[in-house]
């Protein structure tokens, strides 16, 4: 009978939310990262790595429910919004204390802002909106902006170069101490070894469910470590051996490695994110839009994907920007100009456009194995259609010096995340390496990020996403999934493209 | 012999000049950017351009290699861009790790290949020469770093009997951390008992047929004695040549296996530093390194005296 009910229970049990299983205090978790993040000051960096750990022990205001929605953080609610668009004003939340002890108040939050406004490259980019941060009384802040920014309200919830909110006294360039309102707190770092997290007692929740990001956060391990492996094979055998308790950024052909394992389970989210080409639009054979757009004629999207990921379960193949899951998604512009694969047809295309066989550079690199095997594949389409490819490979730190270089690329690749905010696409920036700046450009973009009106937002995306596709500024591959792995004995973990730990327990 | 020292200590000085400016001009004129790695990928080029400004690599490479000299000569080896800390701490830090793989290594290739080499040489021609022979022309052959996988492979996650990886967590015990570097120190030492062997099964040939032990076997000493005491002691040279330059190598940081174990030691704060383009670790670090280098080659040319009264310098 007993031999019945238990695998019965277990069905039950792992098909209830992860809320309505028993959990309860205690435990220590190590986590393994893919390296040690280049600093615990949030604000300083855009690496997803120092996001990751970090948003543990800082908060911002608002944060990114499971449909990737703004809500509320250490903000009661959401901002008010004046009419035209200018006026932001944000009510705190009472009694929220640092981990030093100090209570948080609006001193504390406009002190905190303008750090952001001076250090964060977001912050940096929400800068030249914003006229002034003030504190009208100890529970309320105001940002008064010169124009309407509709993407504020999403910078000021992403978690790396995040907004976070420290004391007024601790704002220092350099971070030396690290007090935030998070769950953890920073116990011990010891670089490229472990970063110890410990409960913040004093930690004051949310009282909403927990959703995504946003509300309730449960503080049920006493410990999180995060310990940087940045082998990847090393990894794989680490999670297959239940080293770890959870095993980020796995190779996805160790997917079925750790469905055999005993210990661990794969997690797979999908999709993670989208592969990018972008071009060099301000120098070099990529300047002209006739052979930005002749290259993308030459490509195969499908086999790109196929030779980087494998199989179907890790990708899909779609040309819209944002996939189906977001409320952005539209396939605008994208009929006849995605995974064209026709090498001829761009040969003659590129002709038509005046290319004489100037070597089109990509940069690429092996930190990324994807990025690697999808430049393999392209560089032998744009051969077949006539074009001169000259393949760089490079490691990442060269790749990050050599694309702001203007004169020393034409496509280099990277990655991202579905950004919750289509406004936080670095491609869109002129600033960004790749220097699209034309006409439809700035008017698809600033009519975008003037409008505060959610529905009309999402029609004003499809307006930018149909000039993307008309002007080529850089190409999406396709969608591509991340795979981690957890240990049978940690629950209440969802997947994530920056996975937390808060709200997570180990099962008794 | 007081002048060969200072000839020696001499020509050190001018080996680390060396190495310093040869370090400094390599890290420079590698491509990369500290900078731009620091702030993330979504950073903008003024960004990247106010933290080099901060960093003070926006100053030309002459000047940052005087004041780089400067700072050298009052002993300080800098501050590293990413871990914040001092880079002499930093490489205090990771020596613990990096002593105790080379100090393990090093005894298992000793148990090892020292019992084996002298007794293939004792026994020349035997099956144990042949097949030890053999082995260490394979040990020899094999990459520590694949050596080390397939142990994890199998010691690892089949039979959970040693971590994967790590050095222990916070608080971790001496003898935990000891054992988190068992399979390294295998994989490292096995390796190395290949080299060790050869050397010693030669060197214990080369002696053993001397005049010398000849004699000492006329004289009726026991076999036991004379191996050990008359033939192993005046084969120790080339051995201990060999030991040295094996813990120069692992003591330089095993910058694979450390890698591959994602222990904490200077081979990994090497290959970390230097995809991070933290040039001040990177110098500090090699510096360290040529250093150990020099010093272990003149501890074992001063050895020499103590084993063979006929070395004079």
């Amino acid at each position: 009978m007993k031999s019945k009910l238990v695998p019965f229970a277990a069905l039950l049990l792992a098909a209830m939310p992860n809320d309505l299983v028993a959990q309860e205090k205690g435990g220590v978790i190590n986590v393994a990262t893919i390296g040690e993040p280049p600093t615990l000051d949030p604000m300083t960096s855009t690496a997803d790595l120092v996001g990751i750990v970090t948003q543990h022990m800082f908060e911002t205001l608002y944060t990114f429910d499971k449909k990737w929605s703004v809500t509320p953080l250490l903000a009661e609610s959401l901002p008010e919004i004046t009419a035209d668009g200018k006026t932001f004003t944000v009510k705190l939340r009472s009694g929220i204390k640092f981990q030093d002890g100090t209570d948080m108040d609006s001193a504390d939050v406009v002190a905190s802002l303008n750090r952001w406004t001076k250090l964060a490259s977001r912050g940096k980019q929400a800068a030249g909106f914003i006229e002034s941060i003030t504190a009208p009384d100890s529970t309320t802040v105001t940002i008064q902006l010169k124009q309407p920014y509709a993407p504020l309200s999403a910078l000021l919830a992403f978690n790396n170069s995040a907004a976070i909110i420290i004391p007024s006294e601790k704002q220092a360039d350099t971070m030396s101490e690290f007090v935030g309102t998070g769950p953890y707190m920073l116990k011990e770092r010891k670089a490229d070894q472990y970063i110890q997290l410990v409960r913040f007692d004093g930690y004051q929740s949310r009282s909403n469910d927990s959703d995504g990001y946003g509300g309730a956060r449960h503080a049920y391990l006493d410990e999180i470590r995060f310990v940087p492996v940045p082998d990847a094979n090393t990894r794989i055998e680490a999670a297959v051996s239940g080293q770890y308790d959870y095993v980020d950024a796995l190779p996805v052909e160790s997917f079925d490695k750790l469905k055999s394992a005993a210990a661990t389970q794969p997690m797979l989210l999908k999709p993670f994110g989208y592969p990018v080409f972008v071009f060099n639009t301000a120098e070099g054979a990529a300047n002209n839009m006739e052979v930005r757009k002749a290259i993308r004629q030459a490509l195969s999207m499908e086999d790109m994907l196929a030779a980087a990921f494998g199989s179907t379960d890790f990708y899909a193949l779609e040309g819209n920007i944002y996939p189906s899951a977001f409320a952005w998604s539209t396939d605008a512009g994208v009929e006849g100009n995605y995974n064209a694969a026709d090498p001829e047809g761009a040969k003659a295309a590129a002709t038509a456009a005046g290319y004489k066989g100037e070597p089109i550079r990509i940069l690429t690199s092996r930190q990324y194995e994807f990025h690697y095997k999808m430049a393999q594949v392209a560089a032998e389409y744009l051969k077949l259609a006539g074009f001169n490819v000259d393949m760089q490979v490079v490691d990442w730190a060269t790749l990050t010096q050599r694309r702001a270089d203007k004169g020393l690329w034409d496509i280099y690749i990277t990655h991202s995340p579905f950004l919750p905010e289509p406004g936080l696409i670095g491609s869109l920036s002129t600033s960004s390496p790749g220097w699209w700046d034309t006409p439809a450009r700035k008017t698809a973009v600033d009519t975008f990020t003037a409008e505060a009106d959610p529905a009309k937002r999402v029609a004003l995306w499809a307006d930018v996403q149909k000039v993307i596709y008309a002007e080529a500024p850089f190409i999406k591959i396709g969608n591509f999934n991340a795979v981690s792995s957890i240990s049978n004995k940690l629950q209440g973990v969802d997947p994530a493209p920056w996975p937390y730990f808060w709200n997570a327990s180990i099962k008794k | 012999m007081i002048r060969y020292i200072l000839q020696r200590l001499a020509g050190m000085i001018v080996v680390m000049f060396l190495v310093v400016t040869i370090v400094f001009v390599i890290v420079r004129v590698t491509p990369g950017d500290p900078a731009a790695v620091m702030l993330g990928p979504d950073a903008t080029p003024q960004d990247i351009t106010d933290l080099r400004a901060r960093l003070g690599l926006d100053k030309s490479i002459w000047v940052q290699y005087f004041l780089y000299i400067g700072q050298l000569l009052k002993g300080d080896l800098g501050h590293s861009i990413f871990l914040n800390m001092p880079v002499t701490a930093a490489l205090m830090e990771r020596a613990e790790p990096t002593f105790f793989l080379t100090i393990f290594s090093l005894a298992i290739a000793c148990v090892i290949a020292l019992p084996i080499g002298i007794y293939a040489a004792y026994r020349r021609g035997s099956f144990i020469d042949q097949a030890s022979t053999f082995l260490a022309m394979l040990a020899a052959s094999i990459p520590s770093f694949w050596l080390g996988l397939i142990l994890m492979q199998f010691v690892a996650v089949r039979h959970n009997i040693f971590p994967v990886s790590g050095y222990g967590g916070p608080g971790a015990s001496f003898l935990d951390r000891m054992y988190h570097l068992t399979l390294p120190a295998l994989a490292l030492g096995l390796v190395s008992s290949a080299l060790i062997l050869r050397f010693t099964r030669a060197s214990m040939l080369d002696v053993l047929s001397d005049d010398y032990i000849r004699t000492a076997r006329a004289k009726g000493l026991a076999e036991r004695r004379v191996i050990l005491k008359h033939a192993l002691k005046n084969a120790l040279i080339p051995i201990l040549t060999v030991l040295g330059l094996t813990a120069a190598v692992l003591i330089s940081g095993a910058v694979v296996t450390e890698t591959v174990f994602g222990l904490p030691g200077i081979g990994n704060l090497v290959v970390s530093a230097v995809l991070r383009r933290d040039y001040p670790v990177i110098q500090g670090a090699l510096l360290v390194i040529a250093g150990l280098y020099v010093l272990i080659n003149f501890a074992i040319d001063m050895l020499y005296l103590l084993v063979d009264p006929r070395v004079r310098y």
